[in-house]
């Protein structure tokens, strides 16, 4: 037996396969670009935020431990950010999953137009989320935008109303942008879901003689389940970091009535200058994200 | 309703003989065929309303002159439909915009076209040159992995499916900060090339998981016989199975593109002047300055809107089959 490096290294090629060997080879691109541009980046982060690095004083980053996370925890901004994600993020999901079901209904359905109502409802999904959000920050505008013009001539108020600018409102009314934007992929989601359930069941629920109703709340429903898992998980993801819509219709404001997390993030690191608690926040996030992710991906592992 | 329930269900349905008794069956199914009509034609209705009316009122305010765009109530249709936003976005530079000449376009109010109009070209080109660079590397990178994945039994194959999945959900706001020191440091700030190399960590992780499931779908006998043929793996993949994978190559072509062509937050971050900003980060710099027309932001708005709208109606079939197959497997 040889115990020359080259002896072992061969030993250890030859119980590699010639297709072990080419997949490697395969793989490797996506593996080392996924290294570098995601896993790389999300332990970097991790160790940032462990320092506080303010590029206001760059030359002196001390080595905090979990200072920034222990600050974080105690400051009740954060929590109150916090809040405002979680209450946006119910409001949207809630939304998006009862229309986007409706809509799955809908589309289920063979009717003339029916390729015509889809490719329609395509349109926002498409489109970037800073047109969505200028072309609902024109709608909602309180001196000449669309909805004070519309309910002012259908008689609902006398007077121009602000909207965007009312605490009250404004959580809502950004919710509202986010949901129009994500009901198509919900829907797509679901009526896969709705497609996949076997006609047998429907059948054998008439032969028992099972209304409508009775159909829908005791076969298609259960039915879906994995479909509404995946549809809710998915969009709290894309919800709880959601960003764009923040920056262009209200900035955070009015006041701090829209200060969600990922707005928070973006002042702490790139308005305050200070890069550890910023990373320490965007962290958190990720955390729950992947918490999230789990299951998602064990609903979708399901079918690898 | 109650008494709908008292009939005894024997069975007879549509379109079958039917005994004298089930002629209420027949009218009821009449109710039943119209109420069904009017449910969907009312859904259809409310989708079409709530997704075009919105754009519409941006094509129509983007048509407006300045007397016209702050008139109460608004006018849903243009009196006197001017392009001279598209003209401001499309001719050629008219000057340098000074207190002087600011109002000149439109001397009848104080319009104001900002003097970074000419911005939103050289922008779009920024984006479209952006997203063809990731929609390329994106298939170079992907391609083989998703095969390999697919079709090839090796050690540690599970584990990388995983890998990918495991990628795909990391939320872009928590690459930012890293993201940023790293480019930082190398001197790439204001280069699109940062934007490139961003976007690969939020667009391969799907385009390699497309792949996979459209792969699995094709059966394993391809494989075998061109590898009985002699084929090695990497003609296998580029004479077998390419060809047969067109479109879920679309599909990734076409999401690929539009995660680029859409994205803000990354390009919000590194990107500083017009030579590397994309069409997003021009858009939103419009909207958070009061001087500028509502009419000229929404006709910038509708030139990053018409290239994703065109392309989601001309290849709806590849996105909805796309999306379908990066979600579940039916």
């Amino acid at each position: 037996m040889s115990n020359t490096a080259g002896g072992i290294g061969a030993k250890v090629m030859r119980r590699f396969t010639y297709d072990d060997r080419t997949a490697l080879v395969f793989i490797a691109p996506v593996m080392a670009v996924l290294a570098l541009v995601a896993v790389f980046p999300i332990g970097y982060s991790f160790y940032i935020s462990l320092f506080q690095i303010k590029l206001t004083r760059p030359n002196r980053t001390p080595f905090v431990w979990l200072d920034n996370y222990i600050q974080l925890f105690g400051d009740d901004l954060f929590w109150t950010a916090v809040l405002r994600t979680v209450t946006f993020t119910v409001m949207s999901v809630t939304a998006i999953t009862v229309l986007a079901l409706l809509a799955a209904l809908l589309l289920n359905e063979k009717f003339p137009g029916r390729r015509l109502v889809s490719t329609i409802l395509l349109v926002p999904w498409a489109i970037p989320y800073v047109a969505d959000a200028l072309m609902w920050k024109w709608i909602y505008d309180s001196g000449y935008g669309a909805l004070n013009g519309l309910l002012y001539q259908l008689g609902f108020i006398d007077k121009y109303v602000v909207w965007l600018g009312d605490q009250q409102k404004t959580l809502p009314l950004i919710a509202n942008a986010f949901v129009w934007k994500e009901v198509p992929l919900a829907t797509i989601l679901l009526l896969v879901s709705l497609k996949s359930i076997p006609q047998d069941l429907y059948n054998a629920a008439r032969v028992d003689g099972a209304p409508l109703l009775q159909r829908f709340l005791h076969v298609t429903l259960p039915s879906m389940r994995t479909g509404f898992m995946l549809v809710i998980l998915y969009e709290t993801m894309i919800a709880i970091r959601h960003f764009d819509l923040f920056f262009v219709l209200t900035e955070g404001g009015p006041g701090t009535a829209s200060h969600v997390l990922s707005w928070e993030i973006y002042i702490e690191t790139f308005r305050n200058l200070s890069f550890g608690s910023g990373a320490a926040m965007s962290y958190v996030l990720a955390l729950v994200t992947f918490a999230l992710a789990y299951f998602v991906i064990k609903i979708l592992g399901r079918s690898v | 309703m109650a008494s709908l329930h008292d009939i005894p269900d024997d069975g007879s349905r549509a379109g079958r003989p039917v005994a004298p008794r089930s002629i209420n069956y027949k009218r009821r199914g009449e109710i039943f065929r119209w109420l069904h009509r009017g449910v969907i034609f009312a859904g259809s209705l409310a989708i079409m309303l709530v997704v075009l009316m919105p754009v519409a009122w941006l094509v129509s305010s983007s048509l407006q002159t300045e007397a016209e765009i702050v008139s109460v109530p608004p006018h849903w249709i243009p009196d006197e439909p001017t392009l001279r936003n598209f003209k401001a976005i499309f001719a050629a530079d008219e000057g340098p915009v000074s207190y002087e000449t600011r109002n000149r376009q439109d001397p009848a109010s104080g319009s104001f076209i900002p003097s970074t109009a000419k911005n939103l070209l050289p922008a779009m080109f920024n984006s479209f040159a952006v997203a063809t660079l990731v929609v390329v590397l994106n298939l170079l990178v992907g391609l083989p992995a998703a095969y390999a994945m697919a079709k090839i039994r090796f050690w540690g194959r599970t584990g990388s499916v995983y890998f990918i999945l495991a990628t795909r959900v990391i939320p872009d706001i928590a690459l930012v900060v890293p993201f940023f020191l790293v480019i930082r440091n190398l001197g790439l700030l204001d280069s699109i090339l940062s934007l490139v190399v961003t976007y690969l960590a939020i667009t391969v992780p799907f385009t390699v998981f497309i792949l996979i499931q459209y792969f699995e779908s094709l059966p394993d006998e391809l494989d075998k016989a061109a590898r009985v043929d002699g084929c090695s793996r990497l003609q296998t993949l580029t004479h077998v199975y390419l060809p047969l994978s067109l479109p879920s190559i679309v599909a990734v072509i076409l999401f690929a593109f539009l995660t680029s062509w859409n994205e803000f937050l990354l390009a919000l971050m590194f990107t500083q002047t017009v030579s590397s900003q994309t069409l997003p980060i021009v858009l939103a710099s419009f909207t958070s300055d009061f001087t500028i027309s509502f009419s000229f932001i929404n006709a910038a708005g509708l030139l990053a809107i018409v290239p994703p709208v065109i392309i989601a109606i001309v290849f709806e079939r590849y996105i909805v089959s796309g999306l379908t197959a990066g979600a579940v497997k039916g």
